[in-house]
């Protein structure tokens, strides 16, 4: 009962953190900003309205939407909540996961190069290079919590990380910096993108989505909202102790979402996107954590030193 | 076993036959004989894959082969499958695509034949345990593959293809003929079983030969460095072939491996680390070039390199699971392998139909001069999408399946107390994610491009789908893409007893052990398609009573814009390859007139392969050069030539008496 409901406000709740980035940066910025809840109020008014659909789209521009938020939806059901697990898991189901978001993204591409446009082509390629940077990283940040705990389930891996021996701190913290910028990555964020510039040539993520408008929008919006969401998700269960007791054990998975989106937030108001040409060297860095991740790990397993 | 060579023998004398039927009649007439192969042969190899049993028959023939014993046994059975229905398949859609050829100078005749010769020499190769009769067949496949090539030999690249294709494949035969000398020298017999004792023991000769017999079958399979004559053939061979050869013919290579390790028992730990790192290295880099291409049956080729690798990735986790004793490591790496092995041969063998269906309705294999043939061709278009998808190894289709057993495999393997063992695991895990995200730059550069947006080019006729026969076999190998996603248990179930092959005795419970997670699979793939329907009707419900518009894309204002704006299958490329430039290297030409106010430019970009400038190149200068020494032999007098074999006698007769 308590899971359920913990599930449907996490499925609630990806507009909450998206405006939750909006106040912060306004705040920053001195302005008073939108209200926090204002991405609701845009999900309801595009549910509402009618669409204008490119004459150049195949059937492929018109499923996308759809298939995006049902891969992100089902991603979600395979990530943990702390105390509970998670709602589906297998042997293996992070393969899973990582790849029902990938066909996600693989639609996506294909959808924004379906208008024929030159700027969603332009997206479309950004978008794909810069995954084989992220999911490369990713795969290593799976194998390190592998190696870790000696599990091949999200839902064991998480229920066992903690349990670990005194440098699992270390390893910890390294993880959940490479998550973040897998974060900024795959959310589209700055430094990596910027969605608030619409049109312009530097965009990935907004610029593929350019000719998608009604309740097609609000799914991809949606989608991306839950994606982000459910990358601080594996954030917060890297973090959260399995042996706490169920309040406080909810409380802080809370605390630590509303804590990275803030935090994006901040680095928003912070800094610049980087010019497009040195995006992967910040991607890269992700790959160079988790992979300082997994040393730290099979250094202290192999070598003897406890 | 006698059905099974009586189905061969169908392939070959339909081949015969339709040499004496008529120019129009010949696609038909092969095709009958192809169909009534597979009721002889089809039976017979799934009772085989079924109940995991053997059949065996002994075989006399003159020396010097001697006694040969043909052998159906699961491992083999697997091939046979698809070696006889990628026949079958070929062999439907070549009515439609050979008629394109009717009545012109190419020979249909020959086509044929050797299609049927093709065919009867890997049906008996997978089953040969002999290692002349063996290399005699695996000669006849490469020749009469070599010959299809060539079919269209009026063109000169045509022609330089094939040559090309021809020399390589005899330079992996000469490492297999060694390989078979060497092994059958060592252990006194020609027959396969012998060769356990030579093969299994962890010496150095076992390692080197190990090493001949991988280079000789890889060079079939398209390893690197040896894969350098697949994009030259691929894109040379008519489609039907380019899809037997790809999804079908470089998979022998794989039973060559397969077999050896069969024969070997236990692999030495050194082979299988060196076979997992070989073939993560195939992976990426075949997958990085096939990215760089703009002739889509050359990105094919390459791609199908990269498939090699993950095919190759899973036997090294297999091998390795062997090597330190973990049976569910091993399973799931040889059950990958396996899986991938039919996965591949079902989606590579659609994508080179859709291609050749692309081709005879525009003339063209340029991706940058194709776009919105989802219009004319909806049903081609459909079943490139679903195997662009299971290629690039995304879940609802089959190359999912496989390609999770290999990653399960590698995690599983990160529980083992070995540090290589653990390093290895996290390379090959990482490493297989990386070949799959790159796999998806390089299906939606290929799909986008060629099936979306508008046409770059005009169309010099609309291109349409009247030909059915060409779509038929697309057709039924989408139903297994689809059936095999959703359904994995029974592809599982299928190749079951050629993983056990590889296994002790007695490790059905570990195999046991790993089935739930694979029938997991169809529950929530229908559930998933059933959420996703969902927000499908949910769209529709919410757009009822709607306007929606039809209007033409979003331009940013600019209103003069032109299909010829549209991002091409190189600008897609562009970003990523500026980021492996160092092993995909592009080479630009320009040419300007050098006036003031030129008229014409040219520009040409083409990429290079790192192992023919860095391996084949120098390697053949280096031959060119030291053979050079000897050419004073070569006068071009016949009596020196008569002279040398004189010689050459009195020497053959001194040694024979000098031994006596």
């Amino acid at each position: 009962m308590v899971q359920a409901t913990a599930e449907i406000l996490i499925i609630i709740s990806p507009f909450f953190f998206i405006g939750l980035i909006n106040k912060v940066k306004a705040i920053w910025a001195g302005r008073r900003g939108a209200p926090i809840f204002q991405p609701y109020y845009d999900f309801f008014k595009l549910l509402g309205k009618g669409e204008v659909i490119s004459g150049t789209t195949s059937f492929v521009f018109r499923v996308t939407p759809s298939i995006t938020i049902a891969a992100v939806l089902f991603a979600l059901m395979m990530v943990p909540l702390p105390m509970f697990g998670s709602v589906l898991h297998f042997d293996g189901d992070f393969v899973m996961f990582a790849y029902l978001l990938g066909l996600a993204k693989f639609m996506t591409v294909l959808a924004a190069l379906d208008t024929g446009s030159s700027f969603e082509g332009m997206g479309a390629s950004r978008e794909a290079t810069y995954s084989t940077i992220v999911e490369t990283a990713f795969f290593i940040v799976i194998g390190s919590v592998g190696l870790l705990t000696h599990h091949s389930s999200f839902d064991t891996i998480f229920g066992a990380v903690n349990m670990a021996a005194a440098y699992t701190p270390l390893v910890k913290i390294l993880l959940v910096a490479s998550l973040f910028i897998m974060l900024l990555a795959e959310g589209s964020r700055v430094p990596v993108d910027d969605p608030n510039t619409h049109l312009e040539l530097t965009m990935i993520h907004e610029v593929m989505i350019l000719d998608y408008s009604g309740p097609d929008l609000a799914f991809i919006q949606y989608a991306a909202a839950l994606k982000m969401t459910i990358i601080s998700m594996l954030m917060a269960d890297l973090l959260v102790p399995s042996h706490a007791a169920l309040v406080p054990a909810l409380t802080l998975f809370t605390g630590i979402l509303v804590f990275v989106f803030v935090s994006v937030g901040a680095v928003e108001s912070l800094i610049a996107r980087t010019r497009i040409s040195h995006v992967p060297q910040f991607l890269f860095l992700m790959t160079t954590l988790s992979l300082t991740a997994f040393a730290v790990v099979a250094f202290f397993l192999f070598g003897g030193i406890k | 076993m006698f059905d099974f060579l009586a189905g061969a023998g169908l392939f070959l004398a339909g081949g015969v036959v339709s040499i004496f039927a008529k120019e129009k009649t010949k696609a038909v007439i092969f095709l009958l004989f192809a169909v009534a192969a597979q009721f002889f042969i089809l039976p017979e190899i799934i009772a085989t894959l079924l109940s995991g049993g053997y059949l065996a028959m002994p075989v006399y023939f003159s020396q010097p082969i001697g006694e040969a014993s043909l052998q159906l046994d699961p491992l083999a059975s697997l091939f046979a499958l698809i070696i006889s229905v990628g026949s079958f398949l070929t062999s439907v859609y070549s009515i439609g695509y050979t008629k394109m050829y009717v009545g012109k100078r190419a020979s249909l005749s020959a086509y044929y034949f050797f299609l049927g010769l093709m065919a009867f020499s890997m049906l008996l190769l997978v089953v040969a345990q002999n290692a002349i009769l063996f290399l005699i067949l695996w000669e006849i496949m490469s020749i009469s593959s070599f010959f299809l090539v060539a079919f269209e030999n009026g063109k000169e690249d045509v022609r330089k293809a094939s040559l090309y294709y021809f020399v390589a494949m005899q330079i992996g035969a000469a490492f297999l003929i060694a390989a078979f000398a060497w092994a059958s020298a060592a252990s006194g017999s020609l027959d396969f079983n012998s060769f356990t004792s030579v093969l299994s023991n962890s010496g150095n000769v076992s390692i080197l030969l190990f090493i001949l017999f991988f280079i000789g079958f890889g060079t079939k399979a398209g390893f690197i460095p040896m894969h350098t004559w697949l994009p030259r053939a691929h894109p040379a061979a008519p489609t039907g072939v380019s899809a037997l050869m790809s999804g079908v013919m470089i998979k022998l290579g794989i039973y060559g491996i397969l077999r050896i390790l069969l024969i070997a028992k236990v692999p030495d730990y050194r082979i299988a680390y060196g076979v997992l790192l070989v073939s993560l290295f195939t992976g990426i880099y075949g997958i990085m070039n096939a990215i760089a291409q703009q002739d889509i049956k050359r990105l094919l080729a390459y791609s199908s390199i990269e498939n090699i690798g993950i095919i190759g990735m899973g036997i090294g986790v297999g091998m390795l699971g062997l090597v330190y004793n973990n049976p569910v490591v091993a399973i799931l790496g040889f059950l990958g392998g396996t899986l991938h092995v039919m996965n591949h041969f079902i989606f590579k063998s659609t994508l080179f139909y859709g291609s050749g269906v692309v081709y005879s309705q525009t003339h063209t294999r340029t991706m940058d001069r194709l776009g919105g043939l989802t219009r004319y061709l909806p049903l081609t278009s459909s079943m490139f999408v679903i195997s662009s998808l299971a290629i690039t190894g995304l879940p609802l289709f089959n190359g999912f399946v496989g390609e999770f057993a290999i990653y399960l495999g590698l995690a599983k393997s990160f529980s083992m107390n070995t540090l290589p063992m653990v390093v290895a695991a996290l390379i090959g895990f990482s490493g297989l994610a990386f070949i799959g995200a790159m796999a998806l730059l390089c299906f939606t550069k290929v799909f986008g491009v060629c099936f979306l947006g508008s046409p770059r080019t005009k169309y010099k006729s609309v291109p349409n789908e009247k030909e059915r026969t060409l779509l038929i076999p697309m057709g039924i190998l989408t139903v297994f893409m689809i059936g095999i996603g959703f359904f994995p248990w029974f592809a599982v179930m299928l190749v079951k007893n050629v993983v056990l092959q590889f296994m002790p005795v007695g490790s059905l419970p570990f195999f046991q052990e790993i089935l739930p997670t694979f029938g997991m699979f169809s529950t929530v793939l229908i559930a998933f398609v059933g959420l996703f329907l969902f927000f499908l009707g949910l769209r529709t419900l919410l757009l009822r009573n709607r306007k929606v518009t039809v209007f033409k894309t979003w331009d940013c204002g600019y209103q003069v814009g032109s299909s010829r704006v549209q991002y091409t299958s190189s600008s897609f490329a562009q970003p990523f390859l500026r980021l492996v430039a160092e092993f995909v290297p592009q080479g630009i030409d320009i040419e300007k007139e050098p006036v003031l106010f030129p008229v014409g430019a040219s520009l040409e970009s083409h990429t290079q392969d790192l192992s023919e400038r860095f391996v084949f190149r120098p390697l053949v200068a280096f031959l060119n050069k030291s053979l050079n020494m000897f050419s004073w032999i070569q006068s071009g007098r016949m009596q020196q030539y008569i002279l040398y074999g004189l010689i050459f006698l009195v020497f053959l007769l001194v040694w024979i008496f000098g031994i006596r």
